[in-house]
């Protein structure tokens, strides 16, 4: 809104000259965009899920999906429902899948290009609440299981807080950034065949999270419930999880470090 | 002082036992609803605030198994080259070895895919029958590479003479 006439003016020459020099400063071009969106309404258990289709002007809408979305939700259907909180890549809400890819919409760029639809389901192989919002609760089963909280009986001396050595921190880098938005997980194929025991990427990655951690002394007992067919050892290196991850985080990596610790052992 | 009466009618109504029946009502329904369309839906062990548990933690079935599968896989590749190169021998030990590796290798993998897509615990009959199908293949595959390692020309011979038919 309170961007330079001459910004604006650049962005018309760059869509398309002979138009933005026709249309009077100020105004931009209509470029409607299709977006298609998964609908289910948990009021009509019959009725079998749909794509519906919204066309917007992109002009009129700010540059991510979460964007187009609200904007959906507020002018044209006050039905469509979906998660959204921060809207800016830190909470997790609005995860869904955008284009075939899971990430999160208020960090996904909405594609300009007006002649190709835009795709959007919720999170894949999740059951699902309504429209865009997928339940999550097994998916915080599983996080709560790992017990992702420090565990250490004997608190120092001073009575204060546990130190650690900026080494020791750095191995923390890279696995406290998760904001848990369940991306990697769903996009995982092991994940969804076999979720009621596999822990999936994101939980991994945070027990991993807390076995490296040096101020945690329950190192053993963390690595010990991990010892069986399924909760770790069904990751098959397929590494959709560190691809998708809109944090641009790692988590395949992590699954592979606690596969070698505990080999190791 | 019209908002006001609104806001005190709607206190009222709040508190008066009709809207608390509808209330009830209304989250019977949807708990009714609940019921009616998540059949085959995720059905979690204790509440939504218990955590997942795990299995008797095993290392036979954990890391053992993983770093059994990773060296083997990995051994594989130089087995192959000795087993050729010393392949028409008069003791072909390498050829043997080399005929139990691959059948374990593939073993294991085979047995990696029904873990994944045909675990008994979602295919009581089906899992089983498939795990002791692959079992018995296995032996199987095991007997009769022995005999044609002991009775015939052996695998190694085998695939460098059709590799140079």
């Amino acid at each position: 809104m309170s961007r330079l006439p001459v910004v604006r003016l650049a962005r018309q020459f760059s869509s398309s000259a002979t138009r933005a020099l026709a249309t009077p400063v100020g105004q931009k071009p209509v470029l409607n965009k299709e977006f298609k969106i998964y609908r289910w309404n948990p009021d009509e258990p019959a009725k079998k899920p749909t794509l519906q289709s919204y066309t917007i002007d992109l002009n009129q809408t700010g540059p991510m999906v979460l964007d187009a979305l609200i904007k959906i939700k507020n002018e044209v259907d006050p039905t469509l429902t979906f998660r959204r909180s921060c809207r800016e890549g830190i909470c997790g809400s609005c995860a869904m899948n955008i284009d075939g890819q899971n990430t999160l919409a208020c960090l996904c760029r909405i594609d300009r290009n007006a002649g190709k639809d835009s795709k959007i389901y919720p999170l894949p192989h999740m059951y699902v609440v309504k429209d865009l919002v997928p339940d999550l609760t097994q998916f915080y089963k599983q996080y709560k299981s790992i017990k992702p909280y420090l565990q250490n009986p004997n608190p120092p001396a001073d009575g204060k807080e546990f130190l650690q050595s900026p080494e020791d921190r750095k191995k923390l880098d890279g696995m406290y950034e998760c904001i848990l938005c369940a991306c990697c997980s769903t996009s995982c194929p092991s994940y969804w065949w076999n979720q009621d025991e596999y822990l999936g990427p994101a939980t991994l990655m945070q027990a991993y999270r807390w076995i490296a951690d040096s101020r945690d002394s329950h190192t053993a007992e963390r690595k010990e419930v991990l010892q069986n067919e399924m909760s770790l050892f069904r990751c098959h290196t397929i590494f959709n999880c560190s691809r998708t991850c809109p944090k641009g985080l790692n988590p395949a990596q992590a699954i592979q470090r606690i596969k070698l610790e505990l080999a190791a052992e | 002082m019209a908002s006001l009466l609104a806001t005190s009618r709607h206190a009222l109504a709040r508190r008066s036992p009709i809207f608390a029946k509808s209330l009830v009502s209304a989250r019977f329904a949807t708990t009714q609803s609940d019921a009616l369309y998540v059949p085959g839906g995720p059905i979690y062990k204790g509440t939504v605030n218990d955590p997942t548990d795990f299995p008797t933690p095993s290392r036979m079935h954990g890391s053992h198994h993983w770093s059994f599968e990773r060296l083997l896989s990995a051994s594989l590749i130089p087995l192959t080259g000795a087993a050729f190169a010393t392949s028409p021998s008069v003791h072909p030990v390498l050829d043997g070895l080399l005929g139990v590796s691959l059948i374990v290798h593939s073993h294991m993998g085979f047995d990696a895919m029904l873990v994944d897509y045909l675990h008994p615990r979602k295919f009581p009959v089906l899992g089983h029958v498939a795990t002791w199908t692959l079992r018995s293949a296995t032996v199987g595959v095991l007997v009769g590479v022995y005999q044609f390692n002991t009775n015939d020309i052996g695998l190694t011979e085998l695939i460098t003479k059709v590799w140079s038919a």
